[in-house]
């Protein structure tokens, strides 16, 4: 009864880190991390110039960029998404391009079209903005479902086919996709097998109170319009093809794999969920969980990775059931479920 | 009119005996009908009329064959059972008489008082929660978290007890492993024992969905908190990170694990609980 007393229950999202020993000791670090660190951190750095606080955001869409995973940004108007967005291109050197998702635009507006030239008598593909290297689509769910459906084989496949002719996209290729919550006026719900492609869907909230006196004190000094050129691309196509590389080399042991497919698999049979996480789902948890260990500077994955990161990669993959939906259940309160049923691998 | 209720004089003592009643009153009717039936024949627009509104005869012309019940139908309907309309004779079935005890005896107790507690209030009320149930199982409504607090964490859906940290016998296992020369996993026991005795002090919570990070932050910021971070990272490079153990190795990182345990026993139970996170 006592120690009912006097423990805290901690808030889970507080979980420390705990940090790799010095380099003389006999447990450092094997895998040297540094140029890692270094160019996350200046990316950190610079998009600190502008944005205030977010820093679990910073975290998991540099985890995305390791990852190669697309990301679908949600939250309220005026959160910064777009803005969050449009920094994190900017420090990356490679072509970017931006589509203003409207309820009237079509397919050949983000894929491209073929045009007739008449002096050679045949038909030339124009390429449509979706070919750059980071697409930032701001508000997703304001074009239709057929707009949508566009998207399905240029983010999963990487590819653009268009007249029997299929056109690979360029090294690096990153979706930043935009939306607001799906109650506002004027969207459409995004269909399953395209929310499916997003490596996550991250919950842009509002900033602390601190955060946002922080933001008031900037702006009232003359701060706030710092003009978005002041941010510098840090990371070259090259260098991000390299961190990659690294990222893929990460040790994963089996019961860490074992631990993954039990919590996706879970998720199809939960009596509160009525769609499950796809395989993808599982490959999407991994392959983030590999990321987040190397920018947390470690060259294996541990289960705080994965639980971590497993709200971020299911939550747009599952479905509640209407009952639950109706008692006013969350996909996220269902993820915490899963992972309070399943036994961490130690 | 008048031939109506003369048809039916001749009919009705055939049908029942209520029909001998019925006759007088016919009868009667009958008769008070050839009074005005008289005074009509009497006017000769009335005898004119009647005579355009004689019934034609009937056309016996055509042979008409009469209709009749197919005989074999008739038959079986009769021997179905929906078509008896026989009362049920009590069934001799020890079933049936089983059945009729039990909803007598039910009866009874709604009828009557058993002592001085109406027991029908019992059974209205363990039928109503029966109800009740039954519509929020099917609802699949989950009702925990609907008298002030909310719900409890779910009991784990599996068998821990292979891997129960009180019911290891740490010692001797670590020895086992340390003779076989597998430090690997002889580093994940002393671990493990590590765990058990901050939850035998009360550090933290022992819950196996939880992270080695969990319960780091469960610690208040001092001398423990740092040797475990530092066990920690030990346990998590050589069981996650596959880390390849010497004996030089092994020997620190148990030193590691040492170090955790003596300062839990160096301190009175307690007085390093957590207080540093709010609550």
């Amino acid at each position: 009864m006592e120690n009912e007393n006097t423990f805290q229950n901690p808030d889970p999202t507080a979980v420390e880190a705990a940090s790799a020993p010095t380099p003389a000791s006999a447990f450092a670090p094997r895998t040297d991390f540094a140029r890692l660190t270094a160019q996350t951190d200046a990316i950190r750095a610079e998009i600190g110039k502008i944005i205030v606080g977010q820093q679990e955001l910073l975290e998991l869409l540099l985890t995305a960029v390791l990852a190669d995973g697309h990301v679908l940004l949600e939250g309220v108007p005026g959160v910064a998404k777009t803005l969050m967005a449009k920094l994190l291109a900017r420090t990356l050197e490679v072509p970017f391009s931006r589509i203003q998702f409207t309820p009237d635009l079509m397919p050949s507006d983000v894929l491209g079209t073929s045009v007739f030239r008449q002096n050679k008598s045949d038909f030339e593909f124009r390429p449509g903005p979706i070919f750059a290297s980071v697409v930032l689509i701001d508000e997703i769910n304001r074009a239709p479902a057929k707009t949508q459906s566009a998207l399905f084989e240029v983010m999963e496949e990487r590819t653009v086919t268009q007249d029997g002719t299929a056109y690979p996209m360029a090294e690096p290729f990153l979706v930043l996709a935009t939306q607001n919550p799906i109650e506002q006026e004027g969207t459409y719900r995004l269909p399953e097998a395209q929310l499916d492609r997003f490596l996550f869907k991250l919950h842009v909230g509002y900033p602390t109170l601190a955060e946002e006196v922080q933001i008031l004190s900037g702006h009232h000094a003359g701060l706030g319009s710092t003009h978005l050129e002041a941010v510098q691309p840090i990371l070259s196509a090259a260098d991000l093809q390299a961190l990659r590389q690294q990222v893929c080399q990460q040790r994963v042991e089996p019961n860490i794999l074992e631990y993954i497919a039990k919590l996706v698999g879970q998720t199809r049979v939960h009596r509160s969920l009525y769609l499950g996480a796809s395989p993808r789902a599982s490959l999407a948890l991994l392959n983030g969980a590999k990321a987040l260990a190397a920018l947390r500077g470690r060259d294996f994955v541990t289960p705080e990775d994965v639980q971590f990161l497993a709200p971020s990669v299911l939550r747009h993959r599952i479905m509640l059931t209407p009952e639950r939906e109706m008692e006013g259940g969350t996909p996220d309160e269902v993820v915490r479920q899963i992972m309070q049923a399943i036994e961490v691998p130690r | 009119m008048l031939p109506f209720f003369a048809n039916l004089l001749l009919v009705l003592p055939s049908v029942s005996h209520a029909g001998k009643h019925l006759r007088w009153v016919l009868l009667l009717l009958c008769l008070a009908g050839v009074a005005p039936s008289a005074r009509a024949r009497a006017t000769p627009e009335v005898a004119a009329q009647r005579q355009q509104s004689q019934p034609l005869p009937p056309d016996l012309s055509t042979a008409l064959p009469p209709r009749r019940p197919d005989a074999n139908q008739l038959r079986e309907l009769a021997g179905q059972r929906d078509f008896r309309y026989e009362e049920p004779k009590a069934s001799t079935d020890a079933w049936d008489a089983f059945w009729a005890r039990v909803w007598k005896r039910l009866g009874r107790l709604l009828d009557h008082r058993i002592g001085n507690f109406p027991w029908r209030y019992v059974i209205y009320a363990v039928a109503l929660g029966i109800l009740v149930f039954a519509v929020l199982k099917l609802l699949q409504v989950d009702i925990t978290g609907a008298f002030g607090r909310s719900a409890q964490r779910q009991p784990l859906a599996y068998d821990t007890a292979t891997e129960d940290i009180h019911e290891v016998d740490f010692p001797a296992r670590i020895a086992e492993a340390e003779a076989a020369g597998n430090f690997r996993l002889a580093t994940r026991l002393g671990y493990l024992e590590v765990l058990k005795h901050l939850t035998d002090g009360g550090f933290i919570r022992w819950q196996p969905d939880k992270t080695n990070h969990a319960y780091l932050s469960e610690l208040a910021a001092g001398p423990l908190r740092e040797a475990f971070r530092s066990a920690t990272w030990q346990f998590e490079y050589v069981w996650y990170g596959d880390l390849r153990l010497t004996s030089t190795l092994y020997h620190e990182a148990r030193t590691g694990q040492r170090v955790v345990s003596s300062l839990l026993s160096g301190h009175r139970r307690g007085t390093l609980r957590a207080t540093a996170l709010p609550g």
